[in-house]
């Protein structure tokens, strides 16, 4: 999958703004949104959000967890665990990017902010790699992946799988090696 | 965006091979040593180093591995064929103790494609191959993934150039991964990338309208 | 513009699992689901036709009320966007399906010739129309490159054992919707033996294919 999938997806979260505008409730396939009123704050999906702020048309109220001491909180239990921590959102990365992105100005400390969750995924990602190194050599038929992210999930996906793949396949050479196979004939 | 009309055929690996994959043609194409146990009449082009007609017993040369692959009957005896170096008892040793100081793509570069074909020929020494094959595997997976997934933007001729064709193929699959995920954070594939299939949904449409 | 126009919030989706009415909202998550399993899935998952029909009724809906809103109304430009997100999501679907019917054409079309009757199709008329031309037209092809010069006798191609099976032995990554107890878990080596692991709500996965590929028709769970 490609990541842009994955952010479109992540575009899906709720985020709140404060519009500077009126509008009456819109009825969405995906669900109703507003009414919107001027300094009211309202939740809209992450792609609407960001469409308004584009338009100056809102201020967008950045998620609880994305705050400097919260995140130093969660990068220094990511680092002391072994296993995957719980994520503040199952987009963290994709939020992070797409509103320091586009709504830099209304996120306090975004340079600090960048860098932390920078520094979260990096430590989540070097233990993926562990892991996966693991499940190959103990080859482990069954894993549990409790927090991991798809965005995370996506960066090893192809290479993981189809090495799996290739070692399924040199094992069922142990088996093919002392029973009378037929060859394949076309 | 995976947007690709044209999906090679990945390689069988393993026994199995796929017939209209290019490198389970090129495997097929590597070469090994054989010896005749009896005269196969009017095959003697097959021995270029003779003239004569029938291809008598006892000949030794190096046959493709589809050749003799053909000619090889598990039943009775008629061609014996020898292990390539790489898979015999000296080299497995190698492997056993660190897979990784080998340069498979000098020793295959199928290495792993080719081993468990000659599978296919009897012989007691059939699930040493297999097992070290399996293990050299293993073994040298964790540097193909570090340096698949650390490498971006560099020069990798020199992180490949000891890898197998397979490590070589698993290897482009994780740079993929990572390059995609780093022109994404780059911003350079963000903003409605989803929108661009729209695009070009909308330019088919229109080409269609104006045929 | 008219709200009413875009106040039918439900619409009667009549389904043999008893799901009498469904939200749009439902409908889209559905959809997003079916699109996410087609993608991650080794093999051709089945058709969710109801679920692309009532989309497509959704979306040609709105765009017929859509015409009717002058150019630069708030409102309109908002519809037009969802629109363009779920027409997103609806064409990489059919896309994924389609490119996956190109990979494993012979055996698609062979799963279809042995199913018994009453058994749900996996492909939708128009796909299986799409699977048939191609195979014609990649026989026609090989035909007219290769086999023809050929010895008479080396003239046909067997499809099926040229053109790769999917592996179901795959791994996939999931997610559980349902609580499952007693999964087993097949041993990989010889050393290894056989396990069995429940599989708890909203956990996360990383096993083979095959294993579960029950519980992603079900619903139980899907692939990440």
């Amino acid at each position: 999958m490609d990541p842009s999938e994955v952010e479109f997806l992540a575009e899906k979260e709720l985020v709140k703004i404060v519009p500077n505008f009126s509008l009456d409730k819109i009825y969405l396939i995906g669900g109703d949104l507003g009414p919107f009123n001027p300094g009211l704050p309202v939740d809209v999906p992450l792609w609407l959000a960001l469409n308004f702020k584009q338009r100056q048309k809102c201020r967008i109220i950045p998620p609880d967890w994305m705050d400097v001491e919260k995140l130093e909180e969660i990068r220094e239990l990511e680092k002391r665990e072994e296993a995957f921590t719980p994520v503040p959102s199952p987009y963290y990365m994709e939020l992070t990017k797409l509103l320091l992105n586009h709504a830099s100005d209304n996120i306090p400390k975004a340079d600090e902010i960048r860098t932390l969750v920078k520094d979260i995924w990096d430590t989540r990602i070097a233990k993926l790699r562990l892991s996966a190194d693991s499940f190959i050599s103990q080859q482990e038929a069954h894993a549990k992946l409790d927090n991991l992210t798809l965005l995370e999930i996506n960066t090893i996906r192809e290479f993981l799988l189809n090495s799996l793949n290739c070692m399924f396949k040199l094992r069922s050479n142990l088996q093919a090696g002392s029973s009378g196979r037929t060859f394949t004939d076309y | 965006m995976d947007a690709q009309s044209y999906h090679p055929v990945s390689p069988g690996v393993g026994t199995e091979e796929n017939f209209l994959s290019l490198d389970d043609i090129l495997l097929s194409h590597q070469r090994h040593p054989v010896r005749t146990e009896c005269a196969f009449p009017r095959l003697g082009f097959l021995d270029r180093s003779s003239d004569s007609e029938d291809l008598p017993e006892g000949t030794k040369m190096e046959l493709p591995l589809w050749l003799s692959k053909g000619l090889y009957e598990r039943k009775r005896r008629v061609l014996s064929v020898e292990l390539p170096k790489v898979y015999k008892e000296g080299w497995r040793t190698v492997f056993t103790a660190d897979p990784n100081v080998v340069n498979l793509h000098k020793m295959g570069p199928y290495y792993y494609g080719l081993g468990s074909q000659m599978l296919h020929f009897d012989s007691p020494e059939n699930p040493d191959i297999a097992q070290t094959l399996l293990q050299t595997f293993i073994g040298r997976f964790r540097r193909v993934m570090d340096s698949s997934q650390n490498a971006y933007n560099e020069d990798t001729s020199t992180l490949v150039e000891r890898l197998d064709c397979l490590e070589k193929a698993l290897f482009r699959s994780g740079q993929s991964g990572l390059n995609g995920f780093q022109s994404w954070e780059k911003g350079r594939a963000s903003q409605l990338t989803a929108s661009s299939l729209v695009i070009n949904y909308r330019k088919r449409k229109m080409a269609d309208v104006q045929a | 513009m008219s709200e009413a126009a875009f106040d039918d919030s439900e619409i009667n989706q009549e389904d043999d699992s008893q799901e009498d009415v469904m939200t749009p909202a439902e409908l889209i998550a559905k959809l997003e689901e079916a699109w996410l399993n087609e993608k991650f899935s080794p093999e051709l998952q089945e058709n969710k036709s109801e679920v692309v029909e009532c989309v497509m009724e959704q979306l040609t809906h709105m765009e017929s009320n859509l015409q009717r809103v002058k150019k630069g109304d708030t409102k309109a430009s908002i519809h037009r966007m969802e629109v363009d997100r779920i027409r997103f999501v609806l064409t990489s679907y059919l896309r994924s399906r389609l490119q996956k019917i190109e990979k494993f054409f012979p055996h698609v079309l062979e799963r279809e010739k042995s199913r018994a009757d009453g058994e749900p199709s996996l492909l939708s008329p128009e796909e299986f129309a799409f699977a048939k031309e191609y195979y014609d037209n990649t026989e026609a092809y090989l035909k007219a490159v290769a086999l023809k010069r050929m010895p008479p006798n080396l003239q046909s191609i067997d499809m099926l054992k040229a053109v790769p099976e999917p592996c179901l032995d795959s791994f996939v990554f999931l997610r559980v919707k349902e609580k499952q107890e007693n999964i087993l878990i097949e041993p990989e080596t010889d050393d290894q033996r056989e396990y069995v692991v429940d599989l708890e709500e909203g956990s996360q996965h990383l096993m083979r294919y095959r294993t579960i590929a029950p519980l992603i028709s079900n619903g139980a769970v899907k692939l990440i």
